[in-house]
């Protein structure tokens, strides 16, 4: 445990990181304009669990807390490459990326 | 006292700049907030210790994800009266981010007296590599070994994605021109070139010039394409003229 | 290092990458038939060396194979097959797929068959993610249908919502159990007295996760929209090979780990299972498209399959898997007629037109018979065994609650699977369809014979579901 993370305690990074996951919920179930902030939203929430990660990773001296950072930042990386080129499709499908547009099929 | 107020700052801009990425009316904002947020976190990893994770967050993230978000908003939003309204409205926004940056990187580096030795290595006790370890060279000497078949799947993952993108995005030009290599190397000398033998004083004009090959560019080539009238014309029966000397 | 576990994997995974290889260099038009006779061809040969595989933990303890991971990946491996082998068949017709569609659908059961041996959060996380990014690509394949470009958004924001709570369930379960490894975090549970509260918010937040990928009550409400909207051969895939990987992360979690404490979330199970039966049997009656409905069965279906889980005894993990095993049998029959639907060339989904199939093509109707008889669980058909070990499972663990409410839903299920029986025989009949392309029609047939026929193939199936079981229990 390095000597600027023992002095600020485990506690604060998880209340950070917490308050990043809410946003992050509010983010997606809160917004009815646009779909891209959606998936920015999705970038908090993975962003909230890196901290977490690697504040644990911290505190506990171990490192594969760091190393599923890694990997979480990799697949985040596929993730927003995919999520927007769908996006892209379904833009060029419809025309626009309202959210209350996406609501063809129902039942 | 020092490191914890560090920590604050970096902790409150964070939260604040991620509840901005939610509230902002634009969604160009937003994505500048989530750079701000990302450059945040990144400050919150240095100061736990995690130096590899906050250069890649900063490079990797900020570098090609939050761009490509810019991207992407710009290329799709639609509103663009309101996005060439301009530079003077986003100016003293991005001012602020700026100075904010600036400020917070300028403390970073002077509270940055972590050192570049971490002073207990941590290997997740799978056996020590020996002696103190930068948190770079420890997180590859996991990665490598331990986590391979991870790292591997993970490259997997990336493929995934690529193929996604091409496949999803890419429109393949109808007017487009492909070399096709087997034709290419099957094209002989006789089929585009002529070898006359011409009298000494002999014009070539006289001759009635020299002949293009019977199929040339502008018969082959897709309507549209440059150059090609869109709307295919009827076969030129006559041979064009060239001006000028042998080529 | 025993780096042969993998195996099976890597021989997947290297041809994966062979065959897009050979696909670029191929024209577009052509690449389709090979990359995905060939994608077949891998998937047989990694199931081959599946059951060959041994025994044991590799890879520094992430990757673990065992009974149970064998039975899981060969599940996995069997629906990949069907569902290529359907797409051969679909592209056929006038809406071709790109020749990247084989390969994903490779590239997702490998992220199944990774996440089936995971023994680790992280393996589990790589491969789950592995798997549903390839699947997110699918759903949106047919990228000029506006139904699946929305499908494909709409499955990859909650997929990607549950993705995200599920890492956070992880980050908090490596912090308060100290390891991401699965064997630690039991002895850690055992061991103590009192559990830490952010393991068990942890655990909380993993089980949504999955249960989002597996399509249980409440996390749903994706999959109407989304079978309905993706291409059939890609929706047949996804009621298979990722459900049975969630399936299998649940239970080695809950059946490993916090097998000790079954008492306390048995209860939270039982309540999954019983309302995705129930909303399975009821939300289903009033559609009219084919493709809905078999989302909502297949939301009952899972629920069926939890019941196993629910009663937390070894029998009942038997039981489930041995479910599992019939509904892969009977949903690749019925989405192999749903992909045989096409008039002219055009793909209809509708009940109302298989109106008189069984005068226009015997066969078809009888391939559908089967499979809606076996899913209202009508003995001897596959369905009925998969069903009776589930409920026997919960009634001995005195789930008599339970049972009641499987029973219930079975009988209202049995409505609308009857509903599409008389449909195909005795409703007056509308224009015939086209004639369905071999490969349709040999995967149909074959998973007809199959679910008739799984009497024969009860014993050796239970005894390794039985085998499986007991390697996770332990």
């Amino acid at each position: 445990m390095n000597d600027a993370f023992a002095q600020i305690g485990l506690g604060p990074f998880l209340t950070v990181g917490a308050a990043l996951l809410v946003l992050g919920v509010f983010g997606i179930f809160l917004n009815r304009k646009n779909i891209i902030i959606i998936m920015m939203s999705m970038e908090l929430i993975l962003l909230a669990a890196n901290i977490n990660l690697v504040a644990f990773s911290a505190a506990l001296g171990d490192l594969s807390g760091q190393v599923l950072t890694v990997f979480v930042l990799t697949i985040a990386a596929a993730e927003a490459a995919i999520g927007l080129a769908i996006l892209t499709v379904y833009f060029r499908n419809r025309g626009s990326i309202q959210v209350e547009d996406v609501a063809l099929m129902k039942g | 006292m020092m490191i914890q107020l560090v920590f604050y700052v970096f902790a409150a801009v964070l939260i604040a700049s991620s509840a901005m990425v939610i509230f902002a009316k634009n969604p160009v904002h937003s994505v500048l907030f989530l750079i701000l947020g990302f450059f945040n976190a990144a400050g919150l990893f240095l100061l736990a210790g995690a130096e590899f994770l906050a250069m890649i967050l900063v490079i990797v993230y900020v570098g090609a994800v939050a761009v490509l978000f810019l991207f992407v908003v710009m290329m799709l939003d639609i509103d663009f009266a309101r996005m060439r309204e301009g530079l003077q409205r986003y100016a003293p926004l991005g001012a602020a981010v700026g100075g904010v940056l600036f400020a917070e990187l300028a403390m970073a580096a002077a509270h940055w007296a972590s050192s570049p030795v971490m002073p207990e290595p941590i290997t997740g006790g799978l056996g020590q590599p020996g002696g103190p370890m930068t948190n770079t060279a420890a997180l590859g000497t996991l990665l490598y070994t331990h986590y391979i078949l991870l790292f591997q799947a993970c490259g997997l993952v990336l493929l995934v994605a690529m193929i996604g993108a091409i496949t999803l995005t890419l429109r393949e030009k109808p007017t487009g021109r492909r070399q096709v290599i087997g034709k290419q190397h099957e094209r002989m000398r006789a089929d585009t070139l002529e070898m006359l033998t011409l009298p000494l004083g002999f014009g070539t004009d006289a001759n009635g010039g020299f002949l293009r090959p019977a199929k040339g560019y502008y018969d082959t080539a897709v309507p549209g394409s440059y150059g090609v009238p869109a709307a295919p014309e009827p076969p030129r029966e006559e041979v064009r003229k060239v001006d000028g000397d042998a080529p | 290092m025993n780096w042969t576990l993998a195996l099976p994997e890597i021989v997947l995974a290297v041809s994966g990458l062979v065959i897009l290889a050979a696909g670029v260099l191929m024209r577009k038009e052509e690449a389709f038939l090979p990359s995905a006779t060939l994608s077949v061809a891998a998937m047989i040969v990694s199931g081959f060396l599946v059951t060959t595989s041994s025994s044991g933990f590799g890879y520094g303890d992430v990757f673990v194979v065992d009974a149970f991971a064998r039975f899981i990946k060969l599940l996995v491996i069997a629906g990949g097959v069907a569902s290529i082998t359907l797409s051969i068949g679909y592209s056929d017709g006038k809406s071709a797929l790109p020749f990247e569609t084989p390969i994903l659908m490779l590239f997702s059961t490998l992220g199944a068959m990774i996440m089936a041996s995971s023994a680790n959060l992280m393996t589990l996380f790589v491969g789950l993610e592995l798997s549903s990014l390839s699947i997110y690509i699918l759903c949106a394949i047919e990228r000029d249908r506006v139904e699946a470009a929305e499908a494909g958004l709409k499955y990859f924001i909650l997929g990607s919502l549950a993705s995200g709570l599920l890492l956070y369930g992880a980050s908090l379960a490596y912090g308060f159990a100290g390891t991401m490894e699965f064997a630690p975090i039991a002895v850690e549970i055992n061991g103590a007295g009192a559990l830490p509260v952010g393991l068990v918010i942890g655990v909380v937040f993993i089980v949504v996760g999955l249960a989002f990928k597996l399509s249980a009550v409440p996390f749903h409400m994706w999959t109407p929209d989304v079978y309905q909207g993706s291409p059939t051969p890609v929706t047949a895939f996804m009621a298979g090979a990722p459900k049975f990987a969630a399936f299998a992360l649940i239970l080695r979690v809950m059946m490993g780990p916090f097998g000790a404490m079954s008492p306390r979330w048995q209860l939270l199970i039982e309540v999954i299972s019983a309302l995705s039966m129930l909303f399975g049997a009821l939300a289903a009656i009033p559609q009219r498209d084919i493709k809905r409905l078999m989302a909502y069965s297949s939301i009952g279906h899972m629920g069926y399959a939890m019941m196993g889980l629910a009663a937390a005894t070894p029998v009942g993990t038997r039981g489930t898997l041995v479910y599992l095993t019939t509904y892969l049998v009977m949903n690749v029959g019925v989405f192999g007629v749903i992909s045989a639907m096409r008039r002219r060339g055009r793909e209809v989904t509708t009940i109302a037109d298989l109106a008189g199939l069984g005068r226009t093509n015997p066969a078809m109707a009888m391939v559908m018979a089967i499979c809606m008889f076996s899913m209202i669980g009508v003995p001897p058909l596959a369905g009925f065994f998969g069903k009776f070990m589930v409920f026997g499972a919960a009634w001995n663990a005195g789930l008599y609650g339970l049972v009641a409410v499987g029973a219930l839903s079975a009988v209202i299920g049995a409505f609308y699977y009857l509903r599409v029986v008389k449909v195909v025989y005795f409703d007056a009949s509308v224009a015939p369809f086209d004639k369905p392309a071999p490969s349709i029609a040999f995967v149909s047939a074959a998973m007809g014979l199959a679910t008739v026929l799984f009497l024969l193939a009860l014993g050796p199936v239970s005894e390794a579901a039985g085998a499986a079981a007991k390697a996770l229990v332990g």
